[in-house]
C-alpha cells in the first residue's frame, strides 16, 4: 500500500519518530502518561541515554526509512544527568539541521525540544502540535524514488491507523 | 619572499638531510597541470615546481608520510590550517613538519610565506575567500524549495560511483577506519545507489563539519564532478555565523563538534 493510498483510504496520519534522553523527556513522556493527558498516538519514542547519544544517522535513517517527522528532546541546558551531553547535542543539531536543509530535506519535519521531568504537560502539547503540524505537511514521500531503485519500499506497515 | 628561494631551502634541506622527505608538486600529466611528488632524493627534488597551477592541498600526505623524521612540505594557506586541526585532533605531530607556505594572488603571482612551523602560523590565517560562482550557487540554494534543493542533489549524487576519492583526497578524513565501511551495524548503504550514496554524501559533509577547511580536494578529487564543495563552504558558512569560528587558526583550538558554549544559538530548539 502506497502513502497516496493510504491517504484516500484513511486519511493522511503522520508516524513521528522520538528519540528521547532516558532522564528527562522519557520521564516527562512517563509523567504524561501517569497523569492520563491525552496526546496524539502517531509518536514512536526511542529511548536513549542521553540525546549526546542521538547521531545524526538515526535522524537520517527515520526519515529514510519510514518516519514523517522525526523529533528530539532532552533536558534543559544544565539539567543534564551527563553534565554537558545535551550541550553537544546542541551544537550537533546546529549544524545537521542546516545540512539536511541544504541537502532539501524540510527542517519543519525535524523538530527539537527540552521537555524535562516535570514537564509531562509540556510533552503532550509538543507531540499534539507537532502531528498536526506533520499531518499537514503530508506523508514525506521525497525518499521513495530512492528506496525503490535501491530495491527497497518504504515501510508499508500502516500500524498507525486508527 | 620569492618562492624560488623556499624551493631552494627545501632542496638544500633534503641534500643536508634535515628533511627526509619533500612533499610538493611536479609537473602533472600535462604541462599546464601538477601532481603531487614524494621528493626523498635530491633527484627528485630537481623536479619541484610551485606556481599558481598548484591547486591541490598537500595536508591530505601529512597523516601518511609514514617513518620519515622531518618532513618538508609546500602549502598553501588552506593546507597550513588543515594541519591545525589535524595537530589539534592529535592526528600528528607538527614538530616534525617543516612549512612552506605560499600563497597565490588574484593575478596568478606566487609568493612564499614567512613562517616554517605551525606555531609561527598561530592566528595569522583566515578563511579564503569563496569564489564567485560557489557564492553565486548557495545564494540561489536559498532561494529554491526543499523539493528543488532535494531533487538537485539526488540528481547530482546519482553520479556519485562510490568511489571514496573524495575522501581519500581529503586531509581531514584520517579515520583508519570510515563509518561507511563499519558493517556491525551497517549505517550506510555500500552500493552505489542514489540512496546509500545520498546517505554517504550527507554524513561525510556532517563529519566535516567544523574541520573543513575548504581546500576543495574533495571536488577535484570527485571524477563524476560533484561539487561537494557547496556543502563544504555552507557548513564554513554556518560554523563561522553560528560558533564565530574560523577553522584551523591554531594547533589548539578547540574542536567546533566536541566542544560547547553555554550561550550556544538554540532558538531552534522548543
Amino acid at each position: 500500500m502506497t502513502a497516496s493510498e493510504v491517504q484516500n483510504s484513511h486519511g493522511f496520519e503522520p508516524r513521528i519518530v522520538a528519540f528521547v534522553c532516558n532522564y528527562c523527556t522519557y520521564a516527562g513522556a512517563d509523567l504524561a502518561g501517569t497523569s492520563r493527558l491525552k496526546y496524539a498516538p502517531n509518536v514512536r519514542i526511542v529511548r536513549l541515554p542521553c540525546t549526546g547519544r542521538v547521531s545524526p544517522l538515526f535522524i537520517l535513517k527515520a526519515l529514510q526509512q519510514s518516519a514523517d517527522g522525526v523529533l528530539v528532546s532532552g533536558c534543559h541546558p544544565g539539567d543534564c544527568h551527563f553534565t554537558s551531553g545535551n550541550l553537544h547535542a546542541r551544537r550537533r543539531w546546529t549544524v545537521f539541521r542546516r545540512v539536511l536543509d541544504f541537502v532539501g530535506i524540510p527542517e519543519e519535519r525535524i523538530w527539537f525540544s527540552w521537555v524535562s521531568a516535570a514537564e509531562g504537560g509540556k510533552f503532550a502539547d509538543l507531540i499534539n502540535d507537532m502531528t498536526d503540524s506533520i499531518r499537514k505537511l503530508g506523508p514525506f514521500s521525497a525518499y521513495d524514488a530512492m528506496l525503490s531503485e535501491a530495491g527497497l519500499v518504504r515501510s508499508t506497515v500502516q500500524e498507525l491507523i486508527v | 619572499m620569492s618562492i624560488g628561494i623556499s624551493i631552494e631551502r627545501a632542496k638544500s634541506m633534503l641534500a643536508a638531510g634535515e628533511v627526509s622527505l619533500i612533499v610538493g608538486y611536479a609537473i602533472g600529466s600535462t604541462n599546464d597541470r601538477r601532481r603531487p611528488m614524494l621528493a626523498t632524493n635530491v633527484d627528485d627534488a630537481a623536479k619541484l615546481v610551485v606556481d599558481a597551477a598548484c591547486v591541490d592541498n598537500l595536508a591530505m600526505y601529512t597523516t601518511r608520510v609514514g617513518e620519515a623524521k622531518r618532513v618538508g612540505i609546500f602549502l598553501r594557506s588552506s593546507g597550513v590550517r588543515a594541519m591545525n586541526v589535524l595537530a589539534a585532533e592529535s592526528q600528528i605531530d607538527p614538530t616534525r613538519f617543516v612549512i612552506f607556505a605560499f600563497d597565490v594572488d588574484a593575478s596568478g603571482n606566487v609568493s612564499a610565506m614567512e613562517g616554517s612551523s605551525l606555531e609561527e602560523f598561530r592566528d595569522r590565517l583566515t578563511r579564503d575567500v569563496v569564489d564567485a560562482e560557489t557564492s553565486a550557487t548557495i545564494a540561489k540554494f536559498q532561494a529554491m524549495t526543499s523539493a528543488e534543493r532535494f531533487a538537485f542533489w539526488r540528481q547530482q549524487f546519482s553520479k556519485c560511483i562510490k568511489c571514496y576519492a573524495c575522501r581519500q583526497a581529503c586531509p581531514m578524513c584520517s579515520c583508519r577506519r570510515c563509518i561507511v565501511e563499519a558493517n556491525q551495524p551497517q549505517w550506510i548503504c555500500p552500493s552505489a545507489t542514489t540512496l546509500g550514496n545520498t546517505e554517504w554524501n550527507i554524513v561525510r559533509a556532517f563529519h566535516l563539519a567544523g574541520r573543513c577547511v575548504e581546500c576543495g580536494n574533495c571536488s577535484r578529487a570527485c571524477p563524476v564532478g560533484i561539487p561537494l564543495h557547496l556543502l563544504n563552504t555552507m557548513l564554513a558558512e554556518v560554523v563561522e555565523d553560528e560558533f564565530e569560528t574560523i577553522v584551523g587558526r591554531s594547533s589548539d583550538q578547540p574542536a567546533v563538534m566536541a566542544s560547547f558554549k553555554n550561550d550556544d544559538p538554540q532558538t531552534f530548539i522548543k
